[in-house]
């Protein structure tokens, strides 16, 4: 819809483009629409300046003849009278009724609005109308209408009830509710109208058809109208403002003429008479009652001053059903926020009462797509872009320090990628839940607006009318206001705004509830841990002294005993000393076990290389006693417990001479790979190295690969091996301690390979030279 | 016990019953022939040597040439018993070698740090115990010479 009420400068181009509309300078109209006067009069005397031209047709007397002279000579005393008691009542720009009647003139009277500008009073006349009725009249009409209105509940209803009110004061062919988007961009959300013209229910409107000058008459002059849009502006005589020279500043004249783009667009849209009417709430203006006849019409005084009361009390209804709208959104999320804390603690687990009351969060949120974002899972819900898109979106929104909230309804203007996806995701409401990393994030997604927008009538139907006006018909500005809106959402609403950032504390609260928990459990869980290790410690050392006496009086039994040469007791005495030494072992294993937690150092950078060598050299004897040889290539240097990393290798070589088959010569290769694993956040750095052992022994079932890193795990005798069974163990808690990993791939008589991986210092990712 | 006065006093403190036995039973193993005395704790160690409490009379306590000190007792701490001798100057003289179980290298460098000549980790195997103490012997009583207990320095 084009309602730019402009003025009629002098002859317009007629290759006219809306965007020309913003460059108009419509508040300086030299000429007024026909069906009424406009006197300009000086402040104070009350001289007349300027009369507009058409006055010969309502007075028979010519401008020249009152050009200069005082009001005198045109009303008579009494409207005089009543004009000064009216100027001395109100000042500016606004209009303000006052009655007045020709000194010369029959015996019709004339509705008059007074205002003042640029220095003059300036008195706007229409005769009064046959159609004007008693005061008594005009209450019962308005009242009625008011009532009606008053009736609705929702805001579509008090909207659909002013327009039909609006259409039976006036009998306009069509009148609409057009509401002001946040960028002045229009759509029609209500109609009343004549079935045999087109509808208009449903159509956006880009913010260049209703300039922003043109909106500003409009907060301050409610009520426009053109009763015929093929009118002969008459203009104003002299157009010549007696001080400054210039024309007479009409701005806020309700006569004013209207731009030629204006009446253009309503040809174009086969109407001869409009009227329009501001709907403001407070100092802004909200929308619009637009009025369209396929005839001239004219719409007297009474008639108006009642459409304008109609507009009020719309604004009124409209302003309790906002607040309502917010108080009631307000609920919802209160309602959504009990529910979805029960359903947290419930569920111990804020992400799973999250997903479980997801529709209630797209609901509240006036959303299409919700994702719950965090660095272990992404979760997506409804229309939104993919999860690697999120990822870009989510580095690229949410700050380092993560506790600001993010939003826009114009994704695609601020990341040029999001261009690919604004389709479900023009706009964004990011709320991090948590306040420092892992980062989570709360998104929702609002579609492209044209994605949501419901074509009143059908998009498809050929335009009916194609005159030679070009872009100036609603369809073709409907279709300007979708290219303007590509990569646009509807805006997110203070309140729903207010809504996520109470939903985003709630999580957080939940969040850090649990994250205490988990320390509090965690604390006593490390706690336990050291006393279990400090108990083995020291069970282990006092177990220690028993054992050494009966190791002691043991030998000092087997020594008499082999004496005497009694091979019975010889044995039984064995007995107790190689059970006693194996009791031993055992002991020192688990002293040691449990020291691995309690002496640790911190890790550092050693070169797994050095490590081996030094190991090798310690097994040497064992090394030659095997004939084995080992084959040491290139390892990396690595973070570690230098000395524990030594216990490592060392055990896994111990096991593989230990292991070796018989039918061979043993064989053992100690080799690194570098692996490509995802990172690994704890240990702060992304690359691993997997360091293997192989050996060409007995190897074991594959069954047992888990089982043999558990401590006092065996798989063979004590008497065809030696050894606790704790070796294994250790290394693997040593491992674990680095952040690494252990495990073994062998097969029987297949040897095995032994293997465990280390992080690797940052920006290192290749083995070393040995 | 041997009355023997030809046969060299060894003082050794000891609290445990079984490793007082074990003591005895490889000095004879090792063929030593020794006055072995001992007592239970440092308390009793330091009667003894200033001939106090039960053995003020004369004659209960000879003069040792060799102390064999358990550095983990109770009431009297080997350790403490050390300090006390080494800061009496007419004990400070008496060859004192620790008998423990600890292998650790940080008691054994603490243990000479406060004065003992020599550190023995107790075997539990009787021949590795009986070739320790042998030795022990040949060093102390045939390889160096030892102060003479009623020369002042």
């Amino acid at each position: 819809m084009h309602d730019g009420a402009g003025q009629g400068e002098p002859p317009i181009p007629v290759a006219v483009d809306l965007t020309s509309c913003d460059r108009e300078p419509i508040h300086v109209p030299g000429a007024i629409q026909p069906h009424g006067l406009l006197f300009a009069f000086t402040e104070g005397d009350l001289r007349t300046v300027s009369v507009s031209a058409n006055l010969p047709d309502l007075l028979g007397i010519r401008p020249d003849d009152l050009v200069g002279r005082p009001i005198d000579a045109a009303f008579d005393a009494d409207s005089h009278a009543r004009l000064r008691a009216v100027l001395r009542q109100t000042e500016g720009t606004a209009g303000t009724p006052v009655a007045m009647q020709f000194r010369a003139g029959g015996d019709a009277g004339l509705d008059g609005v007074v205002h003042r500008n640029d220095g003059l009073v300036l008195l706007e006349l229409e005769p009064r109308g046959p159609e004007s009725e008693g005061a008594h009249a005009f209450f019962r009409r308005t009242s009625g209408a008011i009532r009606r209105l008053q009736a609705a509940r929702t805001l579509t209803d008090a909207c659909a009830a002013a327009a039909r009110e609006v259409r039976n004061i006036t009998g306009f062919d069509r009148v609409k509710i057009y509401r002001f988007a946040s960028d002045f961009s229009g759509e029609v959300i209500a109609e009343s109208r004549d079935e045999a013209i087109e509808s208009f229910l449903g159509l956006h409107f880009p913010p260049s058809d209703i300039p922003a000058q043109a909106r500003a008459l409009y907060t301050l002059n409610p009520i426009r109208i053109i009763p015929d849009i093929d009118y002969r502006p008459a203009l104003m005589v002299p157009n010549r403002h007696p001080t400054t020279g210039r024309p007479i500043d009409l701005s806020f004249a309700v006569l004013r003429s209207v731009s030629p783009i204006h009446l253009e667009y309503m040809r174009n849209m086969g109407i001869r008479g409009t009227m329009s009417i501001s709907i403001l709430r407070g100092d802004r203006l909200w929308g619009l009652i637009a009025c369209h006849n396929r005839l001239p019409r004219h719409v007297g005084h009474d008639a108006r001053q009642a459409c304008e009361m109609v507009a009020q009390v719309l604004a009124w209804q409209i302003g309790v059903m906002e607040e309502d709208a917010v108080t009631r959104h307000s609920l919802k999320g209160k309602a959504i926020q009990r529910r979805l804390l029960g359903d947290m603690e419930q569920m111990r687990d804020h992400r799973a009462g999250l997903i479980g009351n997801s529709e209630a969060l797209l609901d509240l949120m006036g959303a299409s797509g919700l994702c719950l974002y965090g660095r272990d899972a992404v979760t997506t819900i409804g229309r939104t872009p993919s999860i690697a898109a999120i990822e870009r979106l989510v580095d690229w929104a949410i700050r380092a320090d993560g506790a600001e909230l993010f939003q826009t309804d114009r994704l695609p203007t601020l990341l040029p990628e999001a261009t690919a996806y604004a389709d479900v995701a023009s706009g964004v409401l990011a709320v991090p839940l948590s306040r420092s990393p892992p980062r989570r994030v709360m998104l929702w997604f609002r579609p492209e607006v044209t994605q949501t927008v419901r074509w009143g009538g059908n998009p498809e139907k050929p335009v009916e009318r194609e005159p030679n006006g070009g872009r100036l018909q609603p369809r073709k500005s409907f279709a300007a206001w979708t290219e303007e809106s590509r990569g646009r959402a509807v805006p997110w609403q203070p309140h729903e705004i207010v809504a996520a950032v109470e939903l985003r504390e709630l999580v957080i609260d939940v969040i850090l509830r649990k994250a205490e928990e988990l320390e509090s459990v965690n604390t006593q869980l490390a706690r336990s841990n050291e006393e279990l290790e400090s108990f083995a410690y020291v069970a282990s050392h006092d177990l220690k002294e028993p054992l050494r006496h009966i190791e002691a009086f043991a030998g000092l039994l087997g020594e008499t005993i082999r004496q005497t040469g009694d091979a019975r007791l010889d044995a039984m005495v064995g007995g107790i000393e190689s059970s006693s030494r194996r009791l031993r072992n055992l002991i020192n294993d688990l002293a040691e076990f449990s020291r691995l937690g309690r002496h640790a150092q911190p890790l550092a950078p050693a070169s797994l290389g050095e490590i081996a060598q030094e190991v090798m050299a310690d097994l040497r004897q064992r090394i030659e006693e095997a004939r084995a040889t080992v084959r040491c290539e290139a390892l990396p240097t690595v973070l570690c417990d230098r000395n524990q990393m030594r216990q490592v290798l060392q055990n896994l070589l111990s096991n593989a001479l230990k292991y070796r088959h018989p039918e061979r010569p043993c064989e053992i290769r100690i080799f690194a790979q570098v692996e490509n694993g995802k990172p690994h956040r704890e240990v702060g750095t992304d690359a691993f190295v997997r360091v293997f052992v192989a050996d060409n022994g007995i190897g074991f079932d594959p069954k047992y690969a888990e089982q043999v890193f558990e401590p006092f795990q065996r798989l063979h005798g004590p008497d065809e091996y030696e050894g606790s069974g704790i070796g294994l163990a250790i290394c693997r808690k040593i491992i674990q301690r680095h952040g690494g990993k252990v495990g073994v791939e062998t097969a029987p008589n297949e040897g095995a390979t032994f293997w465990f991986s280390l992080p690797l210092p940052a920006g290192q990712d290749g083995a070393e030279q040995v | 016990m041997s009355r023997d006065v030809a046969l060299p006093t060894i003082l050794v403190a000891e609290d445990h019953n079984h490793d007082k036995f074990i003591l005895t039973e490889v000095f004879s193993r090792a063929g030593i022939r020794a006055d072995l005395r001992f007592v239970n704790d440092g308390e009793q160690m330091l009667d003894y040597l200033y001939r106090r409490g039960p053995f003020a009379a004369p004659g209960a306590a000879i003069m040792p040439t060799l102390v064999l000190l358990d550095l983990n007792m109770p009431r009297l701490d080997g350790r403490k018993v050390i300090r006390i001798l080494r800061a009496d100057e007419t004990l400070r003289h008496l060859p004192v070698i620790a008998l423990s179980t600890s292998e650790s290298p940080k008691h054994i460098t603490e243990a000479y740090a406060i004065g003992i000549n020599a550190y023995l980790v107790k075997p539990a195997n009787i021949p590795d115990y009986v070739a320790k103490v042998s030795s022990l012997w040949d060093f102390w009583m045939r390889t160096a010479s030892l102060p003479t207990v009623d020369v002042k320095p």
